[in-house]
């Protein structure tokens, strides 16, 4: 199969084109027009890939760049930048992709979407959080990111009604180079304050991400009818704490000088801000997200997870233990480490 | 030319574009100003954008009932007393001639046009088609420029001797709007490029501040300093000096993309006293005579302007807490010009002032006073 890969030069993107190649795919990996595609290394090189050179931005090339494509895994969002520069980067780059698809008579997608369209707040802490929990339906408090992906999801809604698609929310996705994460806590001046060390964290193993992303697409195409239209969450196994994964990282990098704040405290504390601030000023103050309740709790609030629905939907097992996975992102063997290698194979450990 | 009775208010207004920028004409629109509602003159009907997406988003978030992907559409069925047309420069003109000749009036985002020829065709478009034309030139309706403005008409500046128009931005960062190497922005494609964006702000407020006076020496040095080679120009440095009422007046207009923090400083001075702000951070600094005489001035212009700054960066610090940028004029402007068309009185950025904002941009941009 063919597989274009949006968002391929990014960290996600990177293990997908991989994880499709050593599961025997070709892959069209989406590039913007400037980009050198140095983040794909030995990738690009590969001869399971071909480079496409398009701004989902513009509609502009989109149709022809898709030919040849048997399907699709939507990765390419803008994580940064205000509210307009990431609705151009994840919704309108979302809805061209889509028009695209339609007008090159596509309907094979892998939408991937976030974990952080969920309504956290209404949630009670300490609950299962499944495919079924509510979205947010009224965004206005989240930040830019889960905005823009809430919308990017009733586009896909839309277009998986006439197409075969299934939205993939992953968890926080974490690797080589990406071990120390917003779940833990946020950046204060030159020190990182830690919030909480007992909820769980919704954490995915990049490779262990990757893998699920390509299996969807298989089953989109060889099997739809359990997978369209269907609404997935991939978490891994065995989730750590966010005290027990402190400790696991710790093994193979120097984390950032911290001050811990109990989940508690932290919970009170922008509650009461956001009252004062409702109070005294009319709610109209914007205060960093960590002290947002929508934001925290978003982040923060124990919870419980599961990937009941991929394991049984995808035939989805995540390949790799925390533990392992830790270890893998720490040093040579994953995929992309054994791309760069010279001998240059592709293997997955079993 | 077509004869078009006074509207009846309120009247209803489309916005074609759903840009950042539409923020500010569409909360002005939904009545989220800090002056109250707007209601009784103006009803936002529809928003229009080529993305779906982009267009139903700003009608859901800002209450518009109509929402459209095509101009012709949008015009015909909901047939719009005002046009907001905020697309990019390039797309102004044939956009702004579709909502005049089929009725509209039009307020338009600068610069309406690449030139003042362009912008004259309009006009005549506007004329024959028996609407209205304007520019927004929001920054001139910004609290800290009608201060100055005042002070001005009330000669507590004397006769205005020098004006400097100042806009530091670092534009050509390939992670911005405009230095984006994988779309470029069609603005590189105006006369002045990336600067273009900009030059509507410099021209109209030294013109709002120096009336009267004709241009006649002009000096502009267009410059690449930067390497993003997608910039023809990302450095503008003009002097100007011109004849008014009360003599001579010398002028610089100043763009740069180097220098650090981001800055819009406005400074005049007059024989009589100066007058300064920065309109991304706004304070103002007024030094003239002040009672007391000669001897106490200085000490009376420490002390107001010492209590005057503590102030701004109290009110600046509210304002960041609210996230509330530098736009208050454009709600203003807007405020003043839907008051105008209800009324059928002189719109508050009237021909003239746009005629001669893109006429001075033309004269910058001429061969002749190249540096």
């Amino acid at each position: 199969m063919r597989i274009l890969v949006t968002g391929a030069t990014g960290f996600v993107g990177r293990y997908t084109v991989a994880a499709a190649l050593a599961r025997g795919h070709r892959v069209a990996a989406v590039l913007r027009p400037a980009s050198s595609g140095r983040e794909l290394g030995a990738l690009l090189d590969h001869p399971g890939v071909e480079a496409v050179r398009v701004d989902l931005r513009s509609r502009a090339a989109l149709v022809d760049a898709l030919r040849g494509a048997d399907s699709v895994i939507h990765l390419a969002a803008a994580k940064s930048g205000d509210f307009y520069t990431q609705f151009a980067g994840t919704v309108v780059a979302t809805e061209n992709l889509l028009w695209a698809m339609d007008e090159a008579g596509m309907g094979q997608l892998v939408a991937v979407s976030t974990f952080s369209v969920y309504d956290y707040k209404a949630l009670p802490g300490g609950s299962l959080l499944t495919e079924t929990t509510p979205i947010d339906a009224d965004p206005v408090k989240r930040d830019e990111y889960a905005r823009t992906k809430l919308l990017q999801e009733e586009l896909y809604r839309s277009f998986g009604a006439g197409h075969r698609t299934v939205i993939v929310r992953p968890g926080l996705i974490y690797g080589r180079d990406e071990l120390w994460h917003a779940l833990l806590g946020a950046e204060l001046g030159p020190r990182f304050l830690r919030v909480g060390a007992k909820a769980i964290l919704p954490l995915l193993y990049v490779e262990n991400c990757a893998e699920a992303l390509v299996l969807a697409a298989e089953k989109l195409a060889e099997d739809p009818s359990p997978v369209d239209g269907e609404t997935i969450n991939l978490v891994d196994d065995d989730l750590p704490t966010q005290g027990r994964y402190v400790d696991l990282v710790s093994a193979v990098m120097e984390p950032p000088a911290s001050v811990f704040v109990p989940w508690p405290v932290m919970r009170v504390a922008a509650d009461a801000l956001d009252r004062a601030n409702g109070m005294l000023l009319g709610g109209r103050a914007k205060f960093p997200g960590i002290v947002v309740p929508e934001k925290l709790h978003g982040r923060f609030k124990p919870l419980r997870y599961t990937n009941a629905k991929a394991r049984r939907l995808l035939g989805w097992a995540p390949r790799y233990t925390t533990e392992q996975a830790v270890g893998r992102a720490g040093g040579e063997a994953d995929l992309l480490a054994q791309l760069a290698a010279p001998a240059g194979g592709l293997r997955t450990d079993g | 030319m077509v004869d078009h009775p006074l509207p009846t208010a309120p009247l209803t207004a489309a916005v074609i574009g759903t840009g950042g920028i539409s923020q500010e004409h569409l909360s002005f629109l939904a009545g989220r100003t800090a002056f109250g509602s707007v209601t009784d003159r103006v009803r936002l009907a529809a928003v229009c954008d080529l993305s779906p997406a982009a267009a139903r988003y700003a009608a859901d978030t800002f209450g518009a009932p109509g929402c459209y992907t095509d101009v012709g559409r949008l015009l015909a069925e909901v047939q719009p007393d005002v046009v907001h047309v905020l697309t990019p420069p390039s797309s102004h003109v044939p956009i702004a001639t579709q909502c005049l000749e089929a009725g509209a009036h039009v307020l338009c985002e600068k610069p309406v046009t690449a030139c003042r020829p362009e912008l004259e065709a309009l006009l005549a478009v506007a004329h024959r088609s028996g609407r209205r034309l304007m520019e927004s030139q929001n920054y001139r309706f910004n609290t800290a420029i009608t201060t100055i403005g005042a002070a001005i008409e009330a000669g507590q500046l004397g006769r205005v001797r020098e004006v400097e128009v100042r806009i530091a931005l670092p534009v050509t960062d390939p992670g911005g709007r405009f230095g984006d190497p994988n779309l470029p922005s069609p603005i590189h494609a105006m006369p002045a490029g990336v600067i273009h964006d900009f030059t509507t702000h410099l021209t109209s407020l030294l013109l709002d501040l120096a009336p009267g006076v004709t241009w006649d020496r002009v000096a502009a040095a267009w410059s690449r300093h930067g390497d993003n080679e997608l910039f023809r120009h990302d450095d503008l440095d003009a002097l100007l000096v011109g004849a008014g009422p009360d003599g001579a007046v010398h002028a610089r207009l100043r763009f740069d993309a180097r220098t650090f923090p981001d800055v819009f400083t406005v400074i005049v001075r007059g024989s009589g006293g100066t007058a300064e702000t920065d309109l991304f951070q706004p304070y103002l600094r007024i030094v003239r005579p002040r009672p007391g005489g000669s001897k106490l001035s200085p000490i009376v212009n420490h002390v107001v302007n010492g209590f005057g700054m503590a102030r701004s960066g109290v009110r600046n610090l509210g304002q960041r807490l609210v996230q509330q940028g530098q736009y208050e004029g454009l709600h203003r402007m807007l405020d003043l010009a839907y008051t105008a068309l209800v009324q059928g009185a002189e719109l508050p950025v009237t021909e003239a002032d746009m005629l001669a904002a893109s006429g001075l941009v033309d004269q910058l941009l001429s061969r002749e006073v190249a540096l």
